[in-house]
């Protein structure tokens, strides 16, 4: 095609676009910023809410704890409960105003939740030190989740790409706070880590160290592997928790609108 | 009824031109369809605040012994309180609800007026959307650390009596709260004619299921699991709560759509005549 020349597509395209400027600056009579303002914060509430109660219900064990948050378990369990909403409302940002930033309003709202619970509930209420029990945070893994839908534009191309980066960046972001307590420390004739001396210290009666699924099976036999097989499976389940999420975007939140189930 | 009467007039406020004292009320002023959402959320978290410092106070010193007199005291006490207060709460404002909602049945409501009772609904919602949080973040943490280091010896932990018997509940009542009040209201969404939305039967049955699932954690506690895990199978199906509440989305996409379709009948009756009446004509 010889450049000046314009073609049909070209010209439908701008005129798309002269319609969606017009329509961007579009006056309502009643339709104003307040009702993006009450939805994007009161939407904080109930995002936050479904994540933290979907990680504490499937992972809580190894977020309260740093003596929990071991090789084989942690990175295959938290991953996969923690991009279970972010997906969801990857989806509705997505499909109501072509926004690539669910999983990271999600991870954000989620941050600061999980923060609230954890200052109030376990270290002001229960005494524990906040080292022992800090939240992770997923909000670079959501950043790049939300980067991946935004490059590809493909759900299933950010499920598989993005799930995997998923997995390993809620690792490896957590691993930075983590680091210090894997240090060992000598404690009662013993070589531990920090956080083994803090989970040994800081009474839970009602969880025995025997509940603590490190150490098992082959673990020792993968030597220093264990941690890459724990990665690559986290991401094949992180795979699974996006299309659950998936299923919770599409189905209940953006299908039911304007349906009903009879008349009664 | 003169409550019902105050709704009925004030569109003919928002219908007019601004003066030479100011611009006339607008529907979403933040004192006018907003103010629900700011009293909501105040109350939500006055009763919060009370409930984190009485246990913070009393936990500890009142809450370990289940048959011990302190307990009763501060504990039976308060469990027993909130569930009258809340009956007494829903008895009100559902009746209240029900009582001017049937009376606005069948008679047609301004643009203007509409838009207010979406603002109001979504306030309500908004309300929800916080009850949700506190109750499935909030006072879980607190269950949390409770669980994993005191055993119980009850069902009425001193975290359970916030957080099952008050805010599960208050849940409920204002997810049902909001759509009784969208039943009788906004009649172009939710009119018993167009049958049961969707988006409701999610956001209450999910409220519902939550309740249910605290009379099967409690039958399970005390037969073959106390606390010892958290992310234990047998807690799972909590979650579903939170996926269930998505059904919000779905009032408020439903809503917002609404809204466009009010702003194009504006359009509409403001273009084509000036005599056009005030009511939604599409």
């Amino acid at each position: 095609m010889a450049a000046g020349t314009t073609t049909i597509a070209e010209a439908a395209e701008r005129q798309r676009r002269l319609e969606l400027k017009e329509l961007l600056q579009k006056q309502y009579k009643w339709i104003d910023r307040k009702w993006d303002l009450v939805f994007w914060v009161t939407a904080i509430f109930v995002v936050a809410g479904a994540a933290d109660i979907t990680k504490q219900l499937f992972a809580g064990d190894w977020d309260f704890w740093t003596d929990w948050k071991d090789p084989q378990w942690w990175p295959v369990i938290t991953a996969f409960a923690t991009i279970i909403i972010p997906s969801a409302l990857q989806y509705i940002q997505w499909a109501a105003w072509r926004f690539p930033t669910g999983a990271t309003y999600t991870s954000v709202c989620f941050f600061m939740a999980a923060w609230v619970g954890r200052y109030f509930q376990w270290h002001i209420a229960e005494n524990y030190p906040m080292n022992f029990v800090w939240p992770i945070s997923t909000v670079c893994a959501g950043i790049i989740l939300d980067w991946t839908l935004m490059k590809t534009k493909s759900f299933i191309l950010t499920s598989l790409i993005g799930a995997h980066l998923w997995a390993l960046l809620v690792w490896a972001y957590n691993y930075v706070p983590l680091a210090p307590f894997l240090q060992p420390a000598h404690f009662m004739d013993h070589v531990l880590t920090v956080a083994d001396v803090q989970g040994i210290v800081y009474i839970r009666s009602q969880t025995p160290e025997y509940l603590r699924l490190i150490e098992r099976g082959a673990l020792r036999s993968f030597l220093g592997e264990t941690q890459y097989v724990s990665l690559v499976f986290g991401g094949t389940v992180a795979f699974v928790g996006y299309w659950i999420g998936q299923f919770i975007g599409r189905y209940l939140a953006v299908w039911p609108i304007r349906r009903y189930l009879k008349t009664l | 009824m003169a409550q019902s009467q105050a709704v009925q007039q004030r569109p003919k406020e928002y219908g007019r031109s601004a003066t030479t004292t100011g611009r006339s009320p607008n529907p979403t002023d933040w004192l006018i369809g907003w103010k629900p959402l700011f009293w909501g959320c105040a109350l939500i978290m006055a009763a919060n605040i009370f409930l984190w410092f009485w246990n913070y106070e009393f936990a500890f010193t009142a809450g370990l012994n289940s048959a011990s007199p302190e307990f009763s005291l501060y504990y039976r006490t308060l469990f027993w309180g909130e569930l009258l207060s809340l009956g007494v709460f829903t008895g009100i404002w559902y009746g209240w609800l029900i009582r001017t909602g049937r009376e606005m049945v069948g008679q047609q409501c301004a643009r203007a007026e509409e838009v207010r009772r979406i603002a109001i609904l979504w306030s309500i919602i908004g309300a929800t959307s916080l009850s949700i949080y506190i109750e499935a973040s909030f006072w879980p943490n607190w269950d949390g650390s409770w669980h994993q280091t005191m055993v119980r010896d009850t069902a009425l932990t001193p975290t359970h009596i916030p957080m099952f018997y008050f805010f599960f509940p208050l849940s409920v009542i204002l997810a049902l709260g909001a759509f009784i009040y969208g039943r009788f209201r906004i009649p172009e969404l939710y009119s018993r004619d167009k049958g049961f939305p969707w988006s409701f039967f999610l956001l209450i049955s999910a409220a519902v299921f939550e309740c249910m699932q605290v009379a099967f954690n409690e039958w399970g506690h005390s037969l073959w699991i106390s606390e010892e895990f958290f992310a234990a199978p047998f807690h799972w199906p909590f979650v579903t709560y939170g996926w269930l509440a998505s059904g919000m989305f779905s009032v408020w996409g439903e809503t917002i759509l609404r809204l466009f379709e009010i702003e194009k009948a504006e359009e509409v009756a403001t273009t084509d005549t000036h005599f056009r009446p005030h009511a939604v004509a599409d």
